[in-house]
């Protein structure tokens, strides 16, 4: 799959949230999307998710702009966010359920057992969303991917929430989603841990892009354009 | 035929979520009820004058009911961000118009039932033969409410103290429907038929075609507002 962002900004009113984003992403990148607090990283995912749209410029999905009529574009993208876009009574069976018949894919009963087994959920499979931990949410959302299987998977905060053994399951299960050739994009304040997992970082600041480059050892650059942002200007 | 398969989804789910929480079903039913009594207490009406007044007062027990049921429309949306879930889904935003219209007409049509009756009780109505004429009126009315309720409750869904604003935006645009379907309820009650009452009915219909129309249409737009 390839992303390609040209000239996107979005506006809140008169604040612009985002200004004039160029950025390509091919199929297997793994990129962590780091700024501080306001920067746009929670709107740029939004944008690509197809959640809003944007002021100007266009998101590509292999050459197909991604519009309000892009059906097929917005089911190759997942947006998984702790916690969120579970129904609260609904159980953890109903809502993967319900989500596969939203995105049209034709998956049996064995196929959810499995994801539900995989995130260690099979116990709670007939629990309400609402009775679950923030952790076993996040875990439900990660099984709700495994089964969509987005080609562009986007994560906000993903590891604020999970133990252990949930931060191990979701990684293996990114880095097999970008071998299969998916793009994922990982907005994150837990610097150091997403930059281990990711291939690529980009950093925002105010709406604007200051920073993006491959990911290669020492990254001299990344420190100096991150330290600007902490304290005493030093990472 | 896609349509048709996402809107039976969203309005199965929707159902679903009602049967177990009882929520909206349960107030509006208690509330339209509760209603029916008050005007009875309120209004001594002789047998004669039942035929003018008891039409009016009844669908605006249906329509202050109706407006709880549309305050609580997307409270499952609203929790977990759920309605995020759905736009980024490949699910035609014109499915979920109808299903949460068809949705809040399920729930009014069985509060309709349920307080038609008593409303008969209540004001002594002398015959039943013109109740399944009135419920078909009641129901050509509450799918004009449930369509621009729909469509007006997805637009003020970010609003702040929405729940004051909904009624404010939508009851001067209900008039022609209220109008049409008093008329034809009073004409009902009291001649037996519609008699010259037929260009309200035309009136009630056309307003339901419209609407529904503009509701599929628009509706992308009025959940990005």
């Amino acid at each position: 799959m390839l992303v390609t962002v040209h000239q996107l900004a979005k506006a809140y009113g008169y604040f612009w949230a985002l200004k004039d984003l160029e950025i390509r992403a091919t199929g297997g990148e793994r990129i962590a999307l780091l700024g501080p607090n306001g920067a746009g990283k929670t709107t740029f995912l939004r944008l690509l998710a197809g959640a809003i749209y944007p002021t100007r410029g266009e998101i590509r999905f292999d050459d197909a702009p991604l519009t309000r009529q892009s059906a097929r574009e917005r089911a190759a993208v997942g947006l998984l966010t702790p916690g969120e876009h579970l129904y609260d009574n609904l159980t953890a069976r109903e809502n993967l359920g319900f989500f596969l018949q939203l995105y049209d894919k034709e998956v049996g009963p064995k196929a959810i057992e499995d994801a539900l087994e995989t995130v260690g959920l099979r116990r709670w499979a007939d629990e309400y969303a609402g009775a679950l931990s923030s952790g076993m949410k996040c875990r439900l959302s990660v099984a709700k991917c495994q089964l969509l299987k987005p080609k562009l998977l986007l994560l906000d905060e993903p590891y604020g929430v999970l133990d252990g053994g949930g931060v191990d399951l979701l990684e293996s299960f990114l880095k097999a989603q970008s071998e299969q050739g998916s793009v994922i994009i990982i907005a994150s304040h837990h610097i150091a841990r997403v930059l281990d997992l990711c291939t690529r970082a980009v950093i925002l600041d105010q709406g604007k892009l200051i920073f993006d480059e491959t990911r290669r050892e020492p990254w001299d650059s990344f420190a100096r354009a991150f330290g600007a942002f902490l304290p005493g200007g030093n990472r | 035929m896609k349509l048709v398969r996402q809107t039976w989804l969203l309005l199965r789910k929707d159902l679903l979520l009602e049967l177990r929480r009882r929520e909206s079903l349960m107030t509006m039913f208690f509330f339209g009820a509760l209603l029916l009594f008050v005007f009875n207490f309120s209004f001594e009406l002789s047998p004669a004058r039942v035929g003018e007044l008891a039409p009016a007062l009844l669908w605006l027990a249906f329509l202050f009911t109706g407006t709880l049921g549309l305050t609580q429309l997307f409270e499952a949306e609203r929790g977990n961000h759920c309605l995020d879930g759905l736009l980024m889904s490949p699910v035609d935003r014109g499915a979920l118009f109808l299903a949460k219209t068809c949705f809040n007409i399920v729930l009014m049509v069985l509060v309709e039932l349920t307080v038609m009756p008593l409303f008969w009780i209540l004001f002594s109505l002398p015959s039943w033969r013109p109740l399944p004429a009135l419920l078909l009126i009641a129901f050509l009315g509450t799918i004009g409410f449930c369509v621009l309720g729909t469509i007006l409750s997805a637009a003020t869904l970010k609003a702040r103290a929405r729940e004051l604003l909904l009624p404010l935006v939508l009851f001067p645009l209900m008039i022609p429907l209220i109008l049409a379907t008093i008329r034809c309820m009073e004409a009902l009650l009291r001649l037996g038929e519609l008699g010259d009452s037929l260009p309200w009915l035309r009136l009630l219909i056309g307003f339901d075609v419209i609407f529904l129309t503009v509701g599929i249409l628009i509706f992308d737009w009025v959940v990005d507002v």
